[in-house]
């Protein structure tokens, strides 16, 4: 007779957490570009993100789907790593940034220097802010957004249209620097 | 000419940017999130040693000297350092975020944190000075009345005067630093408040 194991609460957790890491793995580490420029910090943010997510999986009840999970704790780990660095008084907000000017150059063209600048942008917003952007880059609709952030619905959608302005003016003023 | 709609390839060019693939075993994941709870572990152990040591040197005066006011002031001190580690628990001690939060919850969570260790810092001489002012005093007296055979040279009022001077100045210096403490918290609290407002 076959030796069926019934899965007990510590491996249904450490499998929900391998397979949301395989899902979101990569996403999680853009993640965590979005919030730390620092190169050794961002590598100690993405094991939290990855320590706090294992963890959360032992409460999990299925009541939001995975991918919403991951992301709000990921958020999560992420806004108190930006809160204890004291650097949330240089923050702004999408408002702010869109009436800062581009100082990008003329000739930073290629995709990794649009990459770059979008990354620049991401870091100076204000942690909902950069939820919303970040959750929208990741190509998440309005509902999802919603869901992760707690913003309603209306609020979503006129964040959203700043996120595109924003994105529309920084990445097409000045000849294609979003290609 | 400017559209209001972004280029599609600033999404693409997000998703699409290279990462490393970093993953982490069980078995690191384990250790790291063993590795935070010790941390944490180690701190209290700290503080409860020292809450030790303090009732064995003042228990140990207790049956050493003879005095009712010497054992009158150790009993008081250490009376006042069971309630200051009580205090300690239920003031300083970290709490976890609730997992399932999302943006509001996050930051209410972390407003809540930073509010009560500001409170804790700015009220220091209601629940971590205070209670021990009364025992250390007591037990300062005592040691003024203490029965000693004379020796020369010897002014207990003056080493009381230089006791409690002493011992008033490091608490003076503790109160001010917890004040300097409070005032950095509340400053963290000013700035997630301007990160955290809604537009």
């Amino acid at each position: 007779m076959a030796d069926r194991t019934i899965p007990t609460e510590a491996t249904r957790q450490d499998a929900l957490y391998e397979e949301a890491a395989a899902d979101y793995g990569a996403a999680l580490e853009r993640l965590a570009r979005a919030y730390e420029a620092d190169a050794d910090k961002r590598r100690d943010l993405l094991q939290e993100i990855h320590v706090a997510m294992w963890r959360s999986f032992a409460k999990f009840d299925g009541r939001c789907s995975p991918r919403t999970w991951v992301y709000r704790v990921a958020h999560n780990t992420a806004t108190t790593h930006v809160m204890q660095q004291a650097r949330a008084a240089k923050m702004m907000g999408i408002e702010e940034l869109e009436e800062l000017p581009d100082t990008s150059a003329e000739g930073d063209s290629d995709r990794r220097e649009a990459l770059e600048r979008l990354l620049a942008l991401i870091q100076k917003l204000r942690p909902l802010d950069r939820q919303l952007m970040v959750s929208y880059l990741e190509g998440m609709d309005a509902a999802a957004i919603g869901e992760i952030t707690g913003l309603s619905a209306t609020n979503v959608a006129t964040k959203i249209h700043r996120v595109k302005a924003l994105l529309a003016r920084r990445f097409q003023e000045g000849g294609g620097h979003g290609d | 000419m400017v559209t209001e709609q972004p280029p599609n390839d600033v999404r693409e060019a997000w998703q699409r940017q290279e990462t490393e693939g970093a993953r982490m075993s069980l078995e690191e994941i384990r250790g790291k999130a063993g590795k935070l709870q010790s941390k944490v572990g180690s701190r209290n152990r700290l503080e409860y040693i020292a809450v030790v040591l303090v009732v064995l040197g003042y228990g140990f005066y207790i049956y050493h000297y003879h005095s009712f006011t010497i054992r009158l002031g150790s009993i008081l001190v250490i009376a006042g350092t069971l309630y200051v580690a009580y205090q300690l628990h239920k003031r300083a001690s970290a709490r976890a975020l609730p997992q399932d939060c999302d943006f509001e919850c996050c930051v209410d969570f972390h407003r809540r944190e930073l509010e009560r260790q500001r409170d804790a810092l700015g009220s220091v001489w209601s629940w971590y000075l205070g209670p021990l002012v009364p025992g250390l005093v007591v037990f300062f007296l005592g040691t003024v009345f203490q029965p000693m055979p004379p020796r020369h040279g010897h002014h207990p009022w003056i080493a009381l005067a230089i006791s409690l001077t002493l011992c008033s100045l490091v608490f003076f210096f503790i109160g001010k630093l917890n004040q300097w403490a409070a005032r950095a918290l509340q400053r963290q609290i000013d700035e997630l408040n301007a990160a955290a407002e809604p537009r």
